[in-house]
């Protein structure tokens, strides 16, 4: 059913990257259960440019869970309390009158505050730039049938593939690792038969990459599975471990 | 003014393989000489990019998101058509380009329509290529499904997530030539306006969204892939960032606007619930192949769907249209669900909803097919409105989804502007007066991996280029005036902000330029809209700096764009006294409610020569011309 | 860079490192305590078992060489991922909440670690390195736990290292690459069965000792 409630909103206000921010209060009145997150904080906007004030900076586009640009840390649960939601999809059904609700950036070296909600993830591109991809170039692919892939590889392909590169596993990782994310486009690439002509260079480059750019150590804590919007597994890292020992220790990839 | 498409002469199959040889090419030591802008990173520009940079160019993209992989591409669920027939059911290349080109209701250029459908299979074959990791039988060929409008499964698909699948293979090859030095990518950045010298399409202008800075950038050719402007009904199923900007732009330096009129309304989106609500859920097409539509079969019954019985239940889809049912075409399947509103038999606290019920589907082959199939379709749908359609009958209403109009572009997929090409949504090619499903990922994935690369070396081996720099007076006056603009939207002062504006322009234009339209409202339409303009200019309300991450101003700057865009809609409405595909005036319809062409007079393409704000366009006409497919009422039944 | 030293500095590698010390760890704390359960049976027992390991003196040596490294390597490199780890979240979070992920004992790694390493030197200087002359090993042991302090300092250790084994077990085996739908339940089983025998086995040695005595 439909009701209003009342919020107390705790936010991330930081004018820029270079500068310090802290968290602002603002009272959130008469918010519909039925709204999503993000519309929650359209309404704050709305009222605070009406009243002079900026507004709260917070990326998000696609609004219903799948382009991974939106994201922020909610009361220290990325993309909020509800498993298998990204921020956009969370519901305000989920929070109850007087609530107080904190709202943080993603906080990692590798990704960089731009102003208050939003940040720099572009790392996650560089990761992919690393390696994450076919060469494949256009023109001379066979027909799509002329190599089979058994329906339990592509799902396992399609598991890993969901990822939609939000940065939560990240944001999440006590230690701001980015094993989950690479681990998912190494599994989607080296599960594929297409993809494991150049797995072994794809997995070292990626790793000395991911290591490169700042990213956490994995030490298995788990929480990127558990706090994944699309519910990733960490089998992936496990195969990403796997594909990186095979890489070093019985290929020529140096 | 006659516009002419410059499709090659010939038979229609034989029309590209001919154009492909007769095109010039330029020479492979040569092309690194050649710079390429690429807009947008979706399926179009995405592999643009790529194919582009493959070839040898040296390609520089740029996005409005903060990842290339973001484009709203990613958000189409159901699937991508190709010709392949592996069903076995008799699909063909011609079965396709007919199809697509009847459920375009004919309102697009065949040669076209042909080419896309050609090039449908190959598209498949390097996406496969390229990682995706589509549907897979169990002995390890491709999946199909069926889709709307048409009567073979020849549509592939990724889960309900087809659309990110495809975006992220293009946006893995465009990241291999990224690593490869030849695509620069420039993300959060806004094109705000496209620089033409001696007539020439040879750079534009964008803003730097983190740090608000004005950037030029000079190339030998753009490639625009800015997607559709479904947002001008502010609510629709697009991503909150897709925008008009870029293509009204080039529409404001030169380029034809073809067709703005034609936009698809999509029938099975979430219904609308509340004011505060900011976009709208589409729920993929593919439901329509398990998923019975139905209304409670008398007026104002509003008893839980569950105490409905199967007597009283009223399948309109199934009862109107025997042989397609559940599955005809988007257009028809949404002025469907409005006439049963309109007749008051809408369901849900708005009334503005139909069922669509997936008991049948889960009776007949169980609840973990149900699953497999649709599961993260249900589990969306779940998460926004809190109810389980395992359980109980879907809402659904239709949404704007689409839009089929956009920059007019010849067969070499190059606008009026030279060097200026436009792909994907974008342009106004393909798909007529109504899209099919899952043909627009076909759409973009084509222009982008298929045509561009063969048709810009065609354009660029046979031009000349004039030495110049960003310092050319073209770009400091393109700079200059967009500096102006911005200027302008943060001076105003406003009491009302960017988005109540936004909204307000959205209800006006989904009341009268929406799923039905009539003279008498598009009129009042385009003077409420012209007013509207009036008052934005004058009590728009910009927070913030010009030099700084400011969101409101991205948005004030597009909504001021959509002020313009809107009246351009209207005047192609008014101009098309028909009804054909997504444009419905209630004038001309058949005796069953069906769209009523008139092939006589209006079997062409209106293409909009921009002359000024709030001043008449000049139209100029693509005559349309059939010579394999028959012109045809489209039937469904 | 060399492909070898590639490999171990890369965090994957760092992991590798851990992973496969921490398996020896656990073999050594295996043979360790089936090994010390000849306690429970009697002074007899236990010195014929310490003269039985004397006389295997050579291998003996190599062992406990192979030990001293894989410590030092697990330590080090131990230091090194949590320097590293601490300093990839420059600034913290103001609310942190788990979604249910960590454990106590993964959440506790580091800090168990470096626990255990000083409990391993005071074990060491207790029991290794003490002038055996005159007396024998079982007699050093049960004299040293007559001292409730003593015996409660080598409870709360094996409390210690039963955390550290119940995320290190399962945990090193997802760094090998050793996740499988079919197995990955049992290790974790396995893991949580060998942390408590390490726990109990070990911690009720000194409380048995302690009430004998």
């Amino acid at each position: 059913m439909t009701k209003s409630i009342n919020l107390t909103l705790k936010v991330w206000r930081q004018p820029g990257s270079q500068s310090s921010g802290r968290l602002e209060t603002y009272e959130a009145r008469d918010i519909s259960t039925d709204m999503s997150f993000l519309e929650m904080l359209d309404v704050i906007n709305e009222q605070l440019t009406l009243e002079g004030a900026e507004p709260i900076a917070f990326d998000h586009d696609c609004r219903e869970g799948i382009c991974g640009t939106c994201g922020a840390v909610v009361n220290g649960r990325p993309h909020g309390p509800e498993k298998g939601t990204t921020l956009c999809q969370l519901h305000m059904r989920h929070f109850s009158d007087g609530d107080t609700i904190v709202i943080e950036p993603w906080r990692a070296r590798a990704f960089a505050v731009i102003k208050d909600l939003a940040v720099d993830s572009s790392a996650l591109d560089r990761l992919i730039q690393a390696g994450g991809y076919i060469s494949a170039s256009t023109g001379g692919a066979p027909d799509g049938n002329a190599i089979l892939v058994p329906q339990e590889t592509a799902e396992l392909a399609m598991d890993a593939a969901a990822c939609i590169g939000c940065g939560a596993c990240v944001a999440a990782c006590p230690n701001a690792s980015a094993m989950l994310f690479v681990g998912a486009k190494v599994s989607h690439l080296a599960l594929l038969p297409q993809g494991k002509p150049e797995a072994a260079r794809r997995v070292a480059q990626m790793v000395r990459e991911m290591d490169r750019l700042g990213f956490g150590n994995c030490t298995n804590e788990r929480e990127c599975e558990a706090e994944c919007p699309k519910e990733i597994n960490i089998t992936n890292i496990a195969r990403l471990n796997r594909e990186f020992l095979k890489a070093r220790f019985f290929s020529s990839e140096k | 003014m006659q516009l002419d498409g410059k499709v090659p002469g010939g038979s229609v199959t034989q029309k590209w393989d001919r154009h492909r040889f007769e095109l010039k090419l330029v020479n492979p030591a040569n092309k690194r000489k050649f710079d390429v802008i690429v807009v947008g990173t979706g399926l179009a520009g995405g592999t643009a990019s790529a194919s582009l940079a493959e070839l040898g160019y040296n390609v520089k993209t740029f996005c409005i998101q903060d990842s290339p992989r973001r484009a709203h591409s990613i958000a189409a669920q159901g699937g991508i058509n190709a010709a392949k027939n592996y069903t076995n059911e008799g699909d063909s290349i011609w079965r396709l380009f007919y199809d697509t080109v009847k459920g375009g209701d004919f309102r697009a250029r065949e040669a076209n329509v042909y080419r896309l459908a050609q090039i449908s299979n190959n598209i498949i074959d390097q996406c496969v290529a390229l990682g995706v990791p589509f549907a897979r039988d169990y002995g390890g060929l491709l999946a199909n499904r069926s889709f709307g409008g048409s009567q073979v499964s020849r549509t592939f698909y990724a889960r309900g997530q087809t659309g990110q699948q495809l975006l992220l293979g293009a946006y893995s090859a465009m990241m291999r030539q990224v690593a490869a030095g030849k695509v620069q990518i420039f993300p959060r950045r806004e094109m705000l306006e496209l620089v033409v010298v001696n007539g020439q399409a040879r750079g534009i202008v964008v803003r730097n969204l983190v740090t608000g800075e004005l950037e030029r950038h000079l190339a030998h050719a753009v490639v625009l892939c800015t997607g559709g402007y479904g947002n001008v009904y502010f609510l629709s199923t697009n991503a909150m960032a897709s925008n008009v900007s870029a293509t009204f732009k080039c529409y404001r330096r030169g380029a034809f606007f073809a067709n703005p009129c034609f936009t698809q309304i999509h029938p099975t989106c979430v219904p609308v619930h509340g004011t505060y609500q900011s976009k709208l859920t589409l729920m993929s097409e593919s439901l329509r192949n398990d998923g019975r539509v139905w209304v409670p079969g008398s007026a104002g019954d509003n008893r839980p769907p569950g105490q409905i019985s199967e007597a009283e239940r009223d399948y309109y889809l199934e009862k109107k249209y025997p042989s397609f049912g559940n599955l005809v075409p988007r257009d028809v399947a949404s002025r469907n669900a409005k006439e049963q509103c309109d007749q008051g038999k809408g369901v849900g606290d708005t009334g503005l909803a139909v069922y669509l019920d997936f008991a049948d589907a889960i009776k007949r082959d169980g609840r973990d097919l149900i699953t497999r199939k649709y599961g993260n379709l249900f589990q969306m749908y779940e998460k926004i409105t809190g109810e389980d359609p395992y359980e109980t009958p879907m809402m659904i209403y239709p949404a704007v989804h689409y839009t089929m109009g956009g920059l007019w572009v010849d067969y070499n997929l190059m606008s009026t502007i030279d060097g200026l090409f436009v792909l994907g949504e974008a342009n106004f090619s393909d798909h007529g007066a109504n899209r099919l499903g899952a043909s627009a990922l076909m759409q973009g994935l084509a222009d982008g991996f298929f045509v561009i690369p063969y048709t810009i070396g065609g354009y660029i081996a046979g031009s000349q280029f004039a030495e110049i720099t960003t310092d050319h007076p073209a770009f400091k006056d393109a700079a200059a005036e967009t500096g102006e603009r911005i200027q302008k939207l943060l001076s105003v002062g406003g009491r009302r902000t960017v988005d109540d504006f936004h909204r307000q322009l959205g209800l006006i234009m989904w009341d009268h330029c929406g799923m039905a339209r009539n003279n008498d409202s598009l009129g009042k339409a385009r003077s409420m809209i012209q007013e509207l303009r009036e008052e934005f200019w004058e009590n728009v309300l910009v927070p913030g700096q010009e030099r700084d991450f400011n969101q409101s101003l991205e948005r004030a700057g597009r909504v001021a764009d959509y002020m313009e865009f809107a009246e351009l809609m209207i005047v192609d409405a008014l101009d098309r006294q028909e009804s054909c595909g997504g444009h419905f005036n209630e004038a001309y319809q058949t005796g069953e409610n069906e769209a009523k062409r008139d092939d006589e007079h209006f079997s062409h393409v209106s293409a909009w020569e921009y002359t000024g704000v709030g001043i008449e366009p000049n139209f100029h006409r693509e005559p349309l011309v059939f010579e394999n497919v028959e012109l045809a009422t489209r039937s469904y039944k | 860079m060399n492909w070898i030293v590639q490999t171990f500095a890369s965090s994957v590698g760092k992991k590798t490192m851990m992973a496969v010390t921490g398996l020896g760890f656990c073999l050594f704390l295996a043979a360790h305590l089936a090994g010390n359960l000849s306690l429970y049976v009697g002074r007899q027992t236990f010195n014929a078992y310490a003269e039985h390991l004397h006389s295997l003196e050579p291998l003996v040596k190599v062992m406990e060489a192979g030990l001293l490294f894989f410590a030092a390597v697990h330590v080090i490199t131990g230091l090194v991922l949590f320097y590293q780890n601490f300093t990839a979240r420059p600034s913290r979070y103001a609310v942190t909440r788990s979604a249910g992920g960590r454990s106590v004992g993964s959440r506790t790694m580091p800090y168990t670690g470096i626990l255990l390493l000083g409990f391993v030197v005071y074990h060491l200087l207790n029991f290794h390195f003490v002038d055996k002359t005159g007396t024998t090993i079982y007699d050093i042991v049960a004299a040293a736990f007559t001292d409730p302090v003593t015996v409660g300092l080598y409870v709360c250790a094996m409390i210690v290292a039963a955390f550290h084994v119940s995320h290190g077990f399962w945990s090193a085996f997802q760094t090998l690459g050793a996740n499988h739908p079919k197995y990955m339940p049992l290790i974790q089983g396995a893991g949580l069965v060998f942390s408590l025998l390490v726990g109990l086995g070990f911690g009720l040695l000194p409380v048995y000792l302690l009430a004998v005595s």
